[in-house]
């Protein structure tokens, strides 16, 4: 009988050894070298770095992972009828009481959307302002956001609270 | 005596060997010079058999047709034939698995056998039948490697 087998095995493991070494150098100093962990691409969001708007399809993502606050800067009673679900109500008029909360809520988030309704609706424009002026970063507005949330049957929630 | 009959004795054993294992080798080569040039369209390929985790692909598609071609010159050469065996073996087995694999999920892959063109991918039951007559004759390979081992240790020196 044959009684290699142990040595058959080292051989093997020695071969695939060395095959590595060899092919991880070489893809190493390739030019069109792999990556040697292969990577999805990082995020789908599409918002350009440096706009101030964000589309629907990027807010309701990052609303769906958690990873933007969301500020409603209507008027507290059209908050109260109807909001995107876990939005903070801020109307611009009371932000300097409101600010501290905001901060606290941004704190983690990747990004800060604001919204009222209305394609030339100013509040949530103005209200990003403010935002940025006290040292936010990737303040984006969701222009129309409230009509444009409800058409796609997105989260709302009624009431007082977020 | 043994119940079975066993593969031809002597030199007839050694050049069936040799036979086999050049012809192996020659394949083993062959397989491994189009997926060396184009390590990218050989991840894609892999990551379209549905078989390998996401983080390993880059790393068979980086280290395989390394392997397939040390393997192949290995045989060719007849140097460390009892592990070179044993890898091809395994290996002819896990492609040969892969394919079998995703012919019975009935998934229609782009082989990646021999050339990563992006061409359509082919006809699986071609490529299944194709692979396991490399499984078969690294299995026969094997066989006789064994018996000329053994037999080469009776009959005195090597």
């Amino acid at each position: 009988m044959y009684t290699g087998f142990a040595r058959m095995a080292a051989r093997a493991c020695a071969i695939l050894a060395l095959s590595s070494v060899l092919a991880l150098a070489v893809n190493a100093l390739r030019p069109d070298g792999l990556p040697l962990v292969r990577l999805g691409p990082p995020s789908v969001i599409a918002a350009e770095a440096g706009s101030p708007y964000i589309s629907l399809q990027d807010a309701a993502l990052l609303h769906l992972s958690g990873r933007a606050v969301f500020l409603d800067a209507r008027s507290v009673g059209e908050y109260v009828a109807g909001h995107v679900k876990g939005a903070l109500s801020v109307p611009l008029e009371d932000y300097a009481q409101l600010a501290a909360g905001v901060k606290a809520a941004a704190g983690g988030k990747e990004t800060i959307v604001t919204y009222c309704d209305g394609e030339n609706c100013p509040l949530s424009e103005d209200l990003a302002d403010q935002l940025r002026q006290d040292g936010q970063a990737n303040v984006r507005v969701l222009k129309n956001g409230w009509s444009l949330w409800q058409n796609e049957k997105l989260p709302v929630a009624g009431g007082p609270n977020p | 005596m043994s119940r079975t009959a066993p593969p031809a004795q002597g030199p007839s054993s050694r050049r069936t060997l040799l036979v086999l294992r050049l012809a192996l080798g020659g394949i083993f080569v062959f397989a491994s010079l189009d997926k060396l040039l184009h390590p990218a369209a050989f991840a894609e390929i892999i990551v379209s058999y549905r078989v390998l985790p996401a983080v390993l692909v880059n790393a068979a598609a980086i280290v395989l047709p390394w392997l397939e071609l040390v393997l192949g010159l290995l045989l060719l050469a007849g140097r460390l034939l009892d592990g070179a065996l044993l890898l091809v073996n395994l290996l002819l087995l896990a492609f040969w698995g892969s394919l079998v694999f995703n012919y019975a999920r009935g998934l229609d892959v782009h082989c990646g056998c021999f050339s990563t063109a992006a061409v359509a991918a082919g006809d699986m039951g071609w490529y299944v039948m194709r692979d396991g007559l490399f499984v078969a004759l690294a299995l026969a390979c094997m066989v006789f490697f064994l018996h000329v081992a053994r037999t080469g240790c009776r009959s005195g020196p090597q």
